[in-house]
Order: structure tokens, then sequence, then C-alpha cells
């Protein structure tokens, strides 16, 4: 009778925490997505309107458009960055250590440190970058004020924090590729070209994959980096899907409206992950 | 002439993750009037940055809270995944699948459909400004779940055998024969944890409003988007650099983990 | 041995959770937020330690409003968190009515001596722009910064002008002057001007709504539930700010992450408050003079130049034990002596009606006589009108603000359109 129990005590705290933390606000963020509340005066239910709100809601639909426009960046530059470098960590070279060392740094780092620094590196007349491109005779851009450049700084930026990471999975996945292969495809004549195209890439695909899904669930999740450096602007364009919810819920305490825009959010997640899904499994 | 190549495109990208870095450091130990035309090095040294932000904002009180909050959710997330890690892994009862597929579905939720109403759940048990609030939503984590599961299931069966026959109980099988045979995933569960927890500013920035309980990284994003930095650049610098410090003194002396234990979180998500 | 395991972990959790969790100790009877900046807390230290002196048994402590994006936005937080102080004195008047309505303040008229007092401060127009829709006063008038033209003596005087610019057109005039690429590499990099390029509601108070005030004699926003602010003022004030971006007379990027523009003379006028007084007098390079004149107005205006006046009250919250205590300590910090220290301490105007002829205060004036023209200023300012939804109109006219002024994407007529539609929406509510 005891040893039938054990099990369960075993895992009731996990599940106590469960329906707490997860299962309970599931369902009272569903609830909630039909009234109207600010915490300090009473519930009004209102059926339907923050739905209706939510499709005309231009911030919405803008926020949904910077963070495609964040991912159409990030994705393909970091793979494209992190295969590059990892590819000539896997080459047999001196200080190895080193080097991976110091592109991982950023990771660690908090990303308040990362955005403190880059809104610096990004300045306007003092930002080291626009003093590079004027010496080597280039106009200067506005990275965080110009409208059309802001978001794709943000997807920079995020690329240089987050690529360190990926680096190191891909020489995972580089190493995991038997010599033997190379060898013989250099023996029928392969070029580089090739023999990275038919035998290194459906090898780290699933690393690809990965790079993907992480890129995606992070760009849908972007926060502290608008929240430093442009508060979401210029003109919304760098107001993201979590911006947008904490500016609704913890600014202007709409919590009705900010659980609806939490939940399709989510649901856009978890559509494009599977969209995504579907896609790697079709390639093989 | 290939390897002058390789080296001249590595060095130019440690430049490049490394320099701001760099730049950071100098610049915050540089004059206030220097910082717009600084490089490299500035020309003399001085403290009056970090002095003067000691002075606005309790930083030192924000490193405690920050050790707390960090330590409390790693001890939890360390204890309690091991103990539903185990009981999946290792015993046989009713409901053992659908707890995984909840421990699955869990892991694929997204946070933003969670946010709002946690929220509220904290203003309700009134734990809004206090360490509550930022730890015991965190106690539980099912990637760490999923990790110590996969790896008990690695250990012999041999070994919990003869502890059970030595009148061990389920706990003690746990902690006292399991985790000395699993230090690699407690190290690696451990730094991701405690990184993250370190690391995180948003639910802080939800739950906090009280300077004295606020954590490191809270702290120095609303000194650097609030007013009490009064446009001195050099005091931002400052505090950016103090809240980088105590993670990569941990990196420089355990870096190979911190590497390992992030490539092989990511490996499982 | 299993389950007294199991229940020492329990234990050590529960204790945990148990030391960490909020325990709000009351020492002392009344918890008073004061303002974060460094002259209000200096003054709030002041006042509670010569309160507690004289009354020992009823003791305060302070502690400034923790820091946030805004002080608004944390004290909407700990309202909701039910983790408010008694005594807060940084209220922006805005708010009031949304926490009167939730029912969270106070109604200080119901306290004995409250209305005399509050006659004997201010004058009729300012009791009516406190007193609440339902008819109750929730905030007692404490201070105002009026926002006014700061500028810097010295470039002003070379440029050839012997007062700062009053008009728009010797605004402008001025700022061409000015304006100048000093390293030849082809950008502007000295501005006549600087105000925050960003969104956030509240920084509309340093641009738009000064010179809507002073362009409009004073006109509300909203007025009986309706957007009241598509006028001829709000255009002239949108095309002359939208002016000054497109002309780049006002820098269009974001100065303010690094060092103060102002003092290094990169700008030579800014829409600012009195705390910029401490703030130069702190940081100035030697040789350094700066000067406050009014708001500019349109060419054709006429009579007195109004401004916002940026006021600050003080209110008590429904969770105070004690509101008769915390309401005699508030009679004590708000007394003839107290206000004159305040304003020595803060360079900071109690917003009372015998500021100007009261002999208490003509000697601080007159050795301040930067603060006098704040003083005189005080006659003409507004607060701003009462409304719930008050925080969402300077939203969206913000917004409005930065598509048409900053990046000249509509007209200022498209922009008032738009906004008054979008204001008009959230009364329909």
């Amino acid at each position: 009778m005891r040893k039938k129990i054990i099990p369960y005590l075993l895992v009731s705290p996990y599940i106590v925490h469960f329906i707490i933390f997860v299962a309970f606000p599931v369902g009272f963020s569903i609830y909630l997505t039909f009234n109207n509340w600010n915490i300090i005066s009473p519930m009004e239910f209102t059926g339907l309107n923050n739905y209706k709100r939510l499709f005309q809601d231009a911030v919405f639909w803008k926020s949904i458009f910077n963070t495609l426009i964040f991912l159409a960046i990030h994705i393909p530059l970091q793979i494209i960055v992190a295969l590059f470098l990892a590819e000539l960590l896997n080459q047999k070279i001196n200080f190895r250590g080193f080097f991976r060392a110091a592109f991982f740094l950023p990771v660690i780092v908090s990303g308040v440190v990362v955005t403190i620094l880059w809104q610096q590196l990004y300045g306007f007349d003092t930002g080291l970058i626009n003093r590079l491109l004027v010496k080597i005779g280039f106009e200067k851009i506005g990275w965080l004020t110009n409208p059309n450049w802001a978001m794709p700084s943000i997807a920079v930026m995020a690329t240089w924090k987050n690529v360190g990471l990926y680096i190191v999975l891909f020489l995972v996945g580089l190493q995991t590729v038997p010599p033997q292969y190379y060898e013989a495809a250099e023996l029928e004549g392969a070029t580089h070209m090739q023999k990275f195209l038919k035998i290194t890439l459906p090898m780290i695909n699933p690393t690809i994959f990965m790079v993907v899904v992480l890129s995606t669930v992070g760009g849908f999740s972007l926060f502290i980096e608008p929240y430093v450096m442009t508060g979401g602007g210029p003109l919304n364009s760098t107001i993201s899907a979590v911006l947008y919810i904490y500016k609704q819920g913890f600014f202007y305490y709409h919590m009705g409206y900010a659980a609806t825009l939490g939940l399709f959010f989510a649901m856009l997640i978890l559509t494009v992950v599977m969209i995504q899904k579907k896609f790697v499994e079709k390639d093989k | 002439m290939k390897k002058t190549f390789l080296y001249i495109f590595l060095t130019a990208g440690a430049v490049i993750f490394l320099y701001p870095f760099i730049w950071m450091i100098s610049a915050s130990l540089a004059s206030e009037n220097e910082i717009g035309g600084l490089i490299f090095l500035p020309s003399d040294f001085t403290f009056n940055s970090y002095v003067q932000m000691f002075n606005k904002i309790p930083i030192g009180k924000a490193f405690v809270n920050s050790m707390i909050v960090s330590s409390c959710v790693t001890f939890g997330v360390l204890v309690f995944g091991s103990m539903v890690g185990y009981a999946l892994s290792r015993l046989e009862f009713k409901g053992r699948d659908l707890i995984f597929y909840i421990i699955i579905f869990t892991m694929t939720l997204p946070f933003q459909i969670t946010l709002i109403p946690q929220y509220i759940l904290i203003v309700r048990f009134g734990w809004v400004d206090s360490y509550a609030g930022l730890i015991v939503p965190y106690l539980m984590n099912a990637l760490a779940i999923i990790m110590f599961r996969q790896y008990f299931k690695s250990i012999p069966q041999d070994l919990i055998d003869a502890a059970r026959i030595d009148g061990c109980g389920e706990l003690r099988i746990i902690f006292g024969i399991l985790w000395p045979n699993s230090i690699p995933v407690l190290v690696t569960v451990g730094i991701i944890t405690f990184m993250t927890s370190w690391n995180e500013v948003l639910w802080p920035l939800i739950v906090i409003r009280n300077e004295n309980l606020m954590t490191m990284p809270q702290l120095v994003t609303l000194f650097a988007v609030g007013g009490r930095a009064e446009s001195q650049l050099g005091v931002k610098l400052a505090a950016a650099t103090i809240l980088a410090l105590p993670i990569v003194t941990a990196y420089l002396f355990f870096q190979k983990y911190f590497i390992q234990s992030m490539a092989s979180s990511g490996m499982k998500e | 041995m299993r389950t007294s395991n199991f229940l020492l972990l329990i234990a050590i959790i529960i204790i945990v959770l148990s030391c960490s969790s909020n325990s709000h100790s009351r020492r002392s009877k009344i918890i008073y937020w004061s303002s974060n900046n460094i002259e209000e807390i200096e003054f709030a230290r002041y006042i509670v330690d010569s309160w507690n002196k004289n009354n020992p048994g009823d003791k305060v402590t302070f502690q400034p409003v923790p820091e946030g994006q805004s002080s608004e936005e944390v004290i909407l937080a700990a309202v909701v968190g039910k983790t408010t102080p008694d005594i807060y004195s940084n209220m922006w008047e805005g708010d009031v009515e949304a926490y009167a309505e939730a029912g969270t303040l106070v109604a200080l008229d119901t306290l004995s001596g409250f209305t005399d007092f509050l006659r004997e401060r201010c004058d009729s127009s300012v009791i009516e722009e406190v007193t609440s829709l339902d008819g109750h006063i929730y905030q007692i008038p404490w201070k105002i910064n009026p926002v006014m033209l700061l500028y810097n003596a010295n470039i002003v005087k070379e440029l050839g002008f012997n007062t700062a610019p009053r008009t728009y057109s010797e605004f402008f005039e001025a700022a061409k002057k000015f304006q100048k690429d000093t390293d030849g590499d082809g950008y502007v990099d000295r501005w006549f001007g600087y105000a925050e390029v960003i969104v956030t509601w509240w920084q509309r108070f340093f641009d738009f709504y000064p010179l809507y005030l002073a362009a409009s004699n004073g006109a509300p926003l909203v007025k009986s539930n309706k957007a009241a602010f598509n006028n001829d003022a709000a255009l002239k004030v949108f095309g002359f700010l939208r002016e000054l971006y497109q002309k780049k007379y006002f820098a269009k990027e974001r100065l303010s992450a690094r060092q103060d523009v102002f003092l290094d003379g990169i700008i030579a006028t800014r829409f600012t408050g009195s705390w910029e007084i401490s703030h130069a007098e702190k940081f100035k390079p030697a040789g350094f003079e700066y000067n406050f004149s009014p708001m500019p107005v349109p060419d054709s205006h006429k009579g007195p130049v109004y401004t916002y006046g940026d006021p600050k009250n003080i209110v008590i919250f429904k969770t105070c034990p004690d509101p008769n205590l915390a309401w005699k300590f508030l009679k004590f910090a708000l007394n003839e002596e107290n206000d004159l220290k305040f304003l020595e301490i803060t360079n900071q105007l109690p917003r009372r009606k015998d500021l100007n002829t009261n002999p208490k205060y003509a000697s601080y004036f007159k050795k301040n006589p930067k603060m006098e023209i704040f003083a005189k200023q005080a006659k003409y300012v507004k607060g701003t009108d009462q409304s719930p939804v008050l925080k969402e109109v300077f939203d969206i006219i913000s917004q409005e603000y930065e598509a048409c002024v900053i990046y000249g994407k509509k007209t200022p007529q498209e922009a008032l359109n738009d906004a008054e539609k979008a204001v008009n929406l959230l009364f329909l509510k």
C-alpha cells in the first residue's frame, strides 16, 4: 500500500505547481479574454469585444509584422554566421578554445548589458558604428531612430548575442560527420561546395531546424531589447509581441485585452513552429 | 596561405565579439567628456562613474537579492526536478504517461499566455514585492525534469536495488545514491537554471516595484531607462559592467561547463 | 524514515517560502512616499524628521517612490498589488480621477478642516481643477513646475538677440542662425533645441502640451467626454513643431543617451522646468549662462502666455489606517514655513495663491531671480483635464505627434483628425 503512494508523493509537488501556475492560468486567461478588468475595479463581461478590437488593432498587426521582419533577418543571418564560424573552428587550428570562448561570451551575459552597450554603438552622432561609416566615406544611419532600420538593427544585435550558442551546436554537428565521407567524396573529385551541400548540410539539418525554432520563439519573446533601446518606436516599428502585451497589461492594466493578445501570440507561435516542423519532416 | 586567412577571419570574429565589452569597461572608467570620442583606452582612469552609481542605486542589495532568488530557484529545480525525474524513469505507477505528456505540454506552452494570469495570481496571493513572487513560480522546470529522467534511465538498476536492500527510502535513493552518480546532469541543470534566473528581467519588472527587493538586471534596466542617471552615460555603463561582472567571472572559471550545459540544453529543446 | 525525510523537505520549503514572503511590519503609524529626485528626497527627510521630533508617538516614515519608467506606472502597480503607501506626494493630477473611481483614495473633503485649508491655500480655479467628477476632492494641490523655455543666454546674445525668442517666427529666425554642421561632415550637429523624440505619453508634457496651452490660452484637451483639441491652436503647434524637425532645427536623433547636450552647447534651448536649475548649477562649465522665458507662441497671439504647470498633488490611500493622523501630518508639511523650506531645498514652487505676495517668500525670490520667473509664470499655468482615460488620450496624441511632427508622414490636420477620432472612440465604451 505504502509503496503505491510513493510515486504520487514524489510527483505531487509538481502536480500542485502545474495546477496553480500552468493549468489554472491557461483557463483563467481564456476566461479573461471575454472581460474587461483592471484588477482594481470589478470585472466587466464584454463578450467578444476584445477579439473584435484585436482584429482592428493596427498596433497588434504591426507587432506581428515587426516580428516577421525580425525573423526574416535574424534566422538566416544566424545560420550563415554560425555555420561559417563553426566551419572555421572545425579546422585544425591553435587557440580553438579561446576563439570558442570569445564567441560564446555574449550568450551568457544578461540581455540588459547587451542592449545598453549596443544602444551606444548604434548612436547617431557619437556611436561607434556611424563614426566608422563616416570614416570610410558612407552616410550616417539612424540605426534606432529610422523606422526602416530600427528592427533590423535589433535583429543584428540579437544575432551577435545568440550566435555563439549556435556555433557550438553546429560544431558538435560537424564533428559527428564521419571523416570517411569526405575522403570518399574527395576521391570522386567533389568540390568544396559539393561536399558542403551533399554531406555537411544533411548531417546538420536537425541543428538548423533547432536554430529556426529557437529563433522563432525568441523573436516572439523579444522584450528587453525594444524596452531599453527604443520603447517600441519609432512609429511602432520595434513594438514586439511581448512588449505590446506588457504595455496593455502593465501600463494600462487592460488585463482582458492583454490576455487576448497573449492567447493569440501563443497560438501563433505554436502554429508557426508546427509548420516549420512539417517542412523539415517533408525535406527528409 | 589558407591558414592565414583562417586566422584573419577568426581574429576579426573575436574582435567583433569582444571589443564592445572592452569598450564598455574602458568607457565606464573614462571621464564623462571623453566617452563620446573614446575608441580604446581612456587617457586617464577614474572610478567616478562607479562611485556615483553606488550612491544612486542600491546595487549591492540588488546583488544579494539576485543571489537569494537564483539560489532558491536552482535548489528547487534540482530537488523537485530529480524527484519527478526519478519517479518517471524508475517507478511504475498509474498515470505516469499522462504526467509525462503534461510535462511535454508545459514545455511547448509559450509563456505569453500565462504571463497575465500568473501576475494576477501573485497579486491575489499577496506576493507582489516579495521573494516568493519571484521564486515560487519558477520552482519547477519541465526541461530539468526531462533531463533528469533521461539521465536516471542510464543508471544501472543494480545500484538502486542494492540501496533498497540496505533499507533506503526513495528520497535516500534519489539524494544519497543517484545524485553522487549524476554530477554532469546536476551541473548542467544547475548552470542553466541559475543563469536563466539571474538574467530574467520581465518577471521581476512585473512583480517587484520595491527598490530594496529588485534583482540586479531589473535595477540596472530601470536605471538605464529611468531618469536617475541624470543623463550621465558613464554611470549607466558602470552599472552595466557591474551587472555583467558576476556571470563573466563565473564563466572565466567554469567556461567549459557553461558551454557544454548550454549546448546540451539547446539540443533537448 | 521515508516519511520523516519527506516531511523534512517540505519543512525546508515552507521555511524558505515563509522567510521570503511579504511581511510588512508596521513600525510606524504612517508610511509616506515622496518623489525620487535627490532634492525632494532631501526635503522629505527634513519634514519627516522635524515631525517625528515633535510627535514621537505618531511616527512617520518615508521612502522615495520606487524607480520605474515613470512614477505613474509604479503607483498604479502599487494600487493593484495593494502595496500602496498611506501618503503619496507625487500624484499626477491626470491619474486621480481613475483611482477615485476605483475607490482607492480617501475623499479629503470629509476630513475636518480640509475645506477651509484648501480655500486658504488656493484660489477657486485651482479648487475647481482638483474637484473630481463626483464632487469630492481626493487630492491636495501641492506643487507646480511650469514648463518654460530654457535658453543658453550666451548663445542668444551671440546670435544678436536681446531676449529669447517669443514667437514662432522669432524662434525660427534664431534657430536658422544657430543650426550648423561644425565638423563639416555633411550632418547638422548643432541644433537650436531638443525635445525627447520617444512616444512615451508624458514626454508630450514637455513639447506639445505646454505649447498647446500657450497657443490656446489654456484650452482643455477633452471636454465633457469628447476630444476638444482639434482646433486652430493645436494645428499651429503641430505645424510649428513639424517645421522645426523638417528644417533640422531640432535634433531627430536621441541625444539623451549621451552627455548633457544643453550644457555642452550642442543645443541652445529646451522646454523644461525649474529643476534644471539645480542640475545646471551642479554640472555647468565655467562661464555658462542660462535663463528661462515663456513658451513661444504663434505670431498672432494675444494675452498672457499659459503653460503646463506639471502639478503634483498629495493623496491619502484608503489603505491608510489613520487618515486623520495623515491629514494632521500633511497640514504640518504644507504650512507656510515648510513651503518655504520646500522652495529652498527643491527649487520647485508650492502651489499657493500667496506665492508672489507673501513677504515670507519675497526674500527667497530676491536671492533666486530665476525662480522668480517661474513664480510669475505660476499665475498662468494649467494642470490637466479631469478624465479617467487621460493617459490614453496623451498616448494617442503622442502617436500622432510622432507620425506628423517627427517623421512628417501626416499633415498636422490629418494627425489631429486621426487623434480626435481615436480619442472619441475611447469614450464610446
